[in-house]
């Protein structure tokens, strides 16, 4: 276990997660007091990575539940193989059993399937506390949020055939939102609060260079000094760490060692997905941010 | 200071004595001012009980209350909730741990509190009040916390709109129309089911039922989708010429807002303000009192399209999901950037389920929309509805309730465009 915040700094970095001071200290108090860590910024600046990063980190198994209108307990919890139980109902009914006996035989753990949520809750029992992870959680509906509620306050989950089930040890829990929709505040006060916001250039580069250890360090700057540059823009969905990726990925694998106008044309579709967006950076517009990019490149090296 | 505090120095020298002491806050003065910045905290919006207070001194004793970068981390991740509460945190938080000049804190939170009790949505006291000379006198208050604190400038005051003088008749109508307002506008389908007639065959319903029968059921148990109100965005135009309609719509903005799921409201002339929270009150005077002082764009000239281009930007992803019906209340009378115009409502008919424009001069015999504004929205709504009192909702009533009607707004398509 990590006994500080430096401790845990220095664990989530070799497991190539630059995380900055605040997060570092979110997730250990996380880590620490029990606590679900809620997790708000845009998208891809690397909430989801966190969990993924502190499962393989913990040696824990991760569990993830992405949400989704309508998310409800049958999927989140568990649910009953209807199917399994119609087709033994048959085969034991001529048994002449009670009904009291033939439910304790169909609603038996046999015909349970666990969903993510009952899985984080069993997981515990069997030593090591799993991560788990609710992914996206503004795409759920209220109805969703009011049983996260309660679960997130005492982790037990109730089974009305077979009773109630309660967590040995509370899972590390993870809660994301793209901020699609505010959560409700009594939720979000149970939780440890993060924003991540999108890193700065030392920061982004060091990803960059930490997550394509093959890109040329010239190439990986002037990414870099780019996609920050784009950031600026009035963009309909700016870029996100994740695309800062893609579009190094993109890049290498075209061959290039630095940018050229061609070469973010042909890719732009890596960085920018709304037609709008792509429309507003036009040639000149391209060529300028570059030669911005190679001059803040160079200084930085 | 947006990441990192500004000063590191580290606290304990400030509140515990030397940083190499050891640790011990039970018996030092840290509880007592992480009470104090618990209440400032507090004062400033932030939803922070006793309780969470406690957590927190409890999660203080994990981290090195050396580092003042981490002990603020570890505050913020407790007090904050949202992040607009970001910057008031860390303001306040530079604020209240900063080198005391003397004492332990600077803020006199009981007089903060006798403040609070004289008047009622402050908690500091007015913009013209004069902060002594000696900023460390313990009954004196900071001057530099006034700017932080979300309240009203005398400025934003003197443009105030009057709301209060609404005549009797004007409220009568009002409660009329009330009572006449549907309770949704459309409804969808969601993904979750309620027990009822339906086509899909209720499993767990079936087990049961066969379990209680021995075998065999003489009918299937159903269950159907589960239907919700659509969730309404209402747009409102308080430009110049939409003067004389401002007062009676945003009345009618109110009882919408009250008595519909899920209403996001705005108000726009050169800038667009959401108004969600204000409207919602339940005291019609005290909602709009509040709006007329939280908006300052009234009467401007109208730019409809930067407008709707920053509703579309910071707002429709966060108020345009799951069907949304958008109302749009303008005369169509347009100063801004047409082409933009164009480009934002072509975005705003995509984001939503239903686009509709509700004119006051609709009702007007001679009207035709021939304005720039109205050739610039009429290709992109689905209905066009007059709009000019709060008594003549009926017609706007029927035509809310079936909204998957042909769109309304097709005849005026092929007599004006």
């Amino acid at each position: 276990m990590h006994n500080s915040v430096d401790d845990l700094q220095q664990a989530l970095s070799q497991h190539d997660y630059i995380a900055e001071r605040g997060l570092s200290v979110a997730i250990y108090l996380a880590l620490k007091t029990g606590k679900p860590l809620f997790l708000e910024g845009d998208a891809g600046v690397g909430k989801t990575e966190i969990a993924k990063v502190l499962a393989a980190m913990l040696d824990a198994q991760l569990i993830r539940l992405q949400c989704y209108e309508g998310l409800d307990i049958n999927t989140a919890v568990y649910e009953w193989n209807y199917a399994g139980q119609i087709l033994h109902l048959r085969l034991i009914e001529r048994e002449g059993l009670s009904r009291q006996d033939m439910e304790s035989e169909l609603f038996s753990p046999r015909f349970l399937l666990k969903r993510p949520l009952l899985q984080a809750i069993e997981q515990s029992h069997n030593g090591a506390a799993p991560v788990l992870l609710i992914d996206e959680l503004d795409r759920s509906d209220e109805e969703f949020e009011a049983f996260l509620l309660e679960l997130l306050s005492d982790f037990q989950i109730t089974i009305p055939e077979l009773g109630t089930l309660k967590a040995a040890q509370p899972p590390v829990v993870i809660v994301t939102s793209n901020r699609t929709r505010e959560i409700h505040d009594a939720l979000k006060r149970r939780c440890l609060y993060f924003w991540i916001d999108y890193p700065q250039f030392q920061k982004e580069l060091e990803i960059v260079e930490r997550k394509a250890p093959d890109v040329a360090p010239m190439l990986a700057r002037q990414i870099t000094a780019f996609i920050q540059d784009m950031r600026s823009l009035e963009l309909f969905k700016r870029p996100g760490i994740a695309e800062t990726l893609d579009w190094t990925a993109a890049l290498i694998a075209l061959d290039q060692s630095e940018l050229s106008l061609e070469a973010v044309q042909d890719t732009l579709g890596v960085i920018l997905k709304y037609q709008d967006d792509v429309e507003m950076l036009d040639a000149t517009t391209i060529q300028n941010m570059i030669e911005r990019a190679r001059v803040e490149a160079q200084r930085a090296s | 200071m947006s990441q990192n505090p500004s000063a590191n120095g580290p606290i304990q020298s400030l509140f515990l004595g030397p940083a190499e002491a050891p640790v011990d806050y039970r018996g030092g003065k840290l509880v007592h001012n992480l009470i104090l910045f618990g209440r400032v905290c507090r004062a400033l919006g932030m939803g922070v009980t006793p309780n969470r207070m406690m957590e927190v001194a409890r999660a203080l004793a994990h981290i090195q209350l050396g580092r003042k970068q981490d002990f603020y981390f570890a505050l913020r991740a407790h007090l904050v909730t949202r992040r607009r509460d970001i910057a008031y945190f860390d303001e306040a938080f530079d604020l209240f741990w900063r080198r005391p000049a003397d004492g332990f804190t600077t803020l006199n939170l009981q007089s903060l509190g006798e403040e609070r009790r004289k008047r009622q949505t402050q908690f500091l006291p007015p913009l013209d009040a004069t902060p002594s000379e000696n900023g460390a006198d313990a009954d004196s208050i900071d001057s530099s916390m006034i700017a932080l604190v979300p309240t009203y400038s005398q400025q934003e005051r003197l443009r105030n709109k009057d709301f209060a003088d609404m005549s009797a008749d004007e409220l009568e109508l009002a409660k009329r129309a009330i009572a006449k307002m549907p309770d949704s506008l459309g409804m969808r389908r969601t993904r979750r089911f309620e027990n009822g007639q339906g086509r899909q065959i209720n499993l767990r319903r079936l087990v049961k039922d066969m379990i209680r029968k021995q075998g065999d059921v003489a009918r299937l148990p159903t269950h159907r989708h589960k239907e919700k109100p659509r969730p309404v965005v209402l747009l409102c135009d308080i430009s110049g010429s939409m003067e004389r309609y401002t007062r009676v719509l945003l009345h009618f903005m109110h009882t919408l807002a009250g008595s519909l799921y899920q209403v996001e409201s705005f108000v726009y002339s050169t800038d667009i303000t959401r108004i969600t929270r204000q409207i919602r009150q339940k005291n019609v005077d005290d909602a709009l009192a509040d709006i007329g002082a939280t908006v300052l764009q009234w009467g401007g000239g109208t730019m409809t399209g930067e407008c709707m281009h920053r509703f579309n930007w910071r707002w429709s992803r966060r108020v345009l999901g799951r069907g949304a019906v958008v109302l749009l209340i303008t005369d169509g009378w347009d100063r801004g950037d047409i082409p933009l115009l164009h480009k934002e409502m072509a975005r705003l008919k995509l984001a939503c389920r239903r686009l509709i424009w509700l004119n006051p001069l609709l009702d007007v015999p001679e009207y035709e929309p021939l304005t720039r504004g109205a050739q610039a929205l009429l290709p992109y709504v689905h209905d066009f509805l007059p709009i000019t009192n709060l008594a003549n909702l009926d017609a706007i009533v029927a035509a809310l309730q079936n909204l998957d009607a042909r769109p309304s707004a097709e005849p005026y398509r092929r007599a004006y465009l």
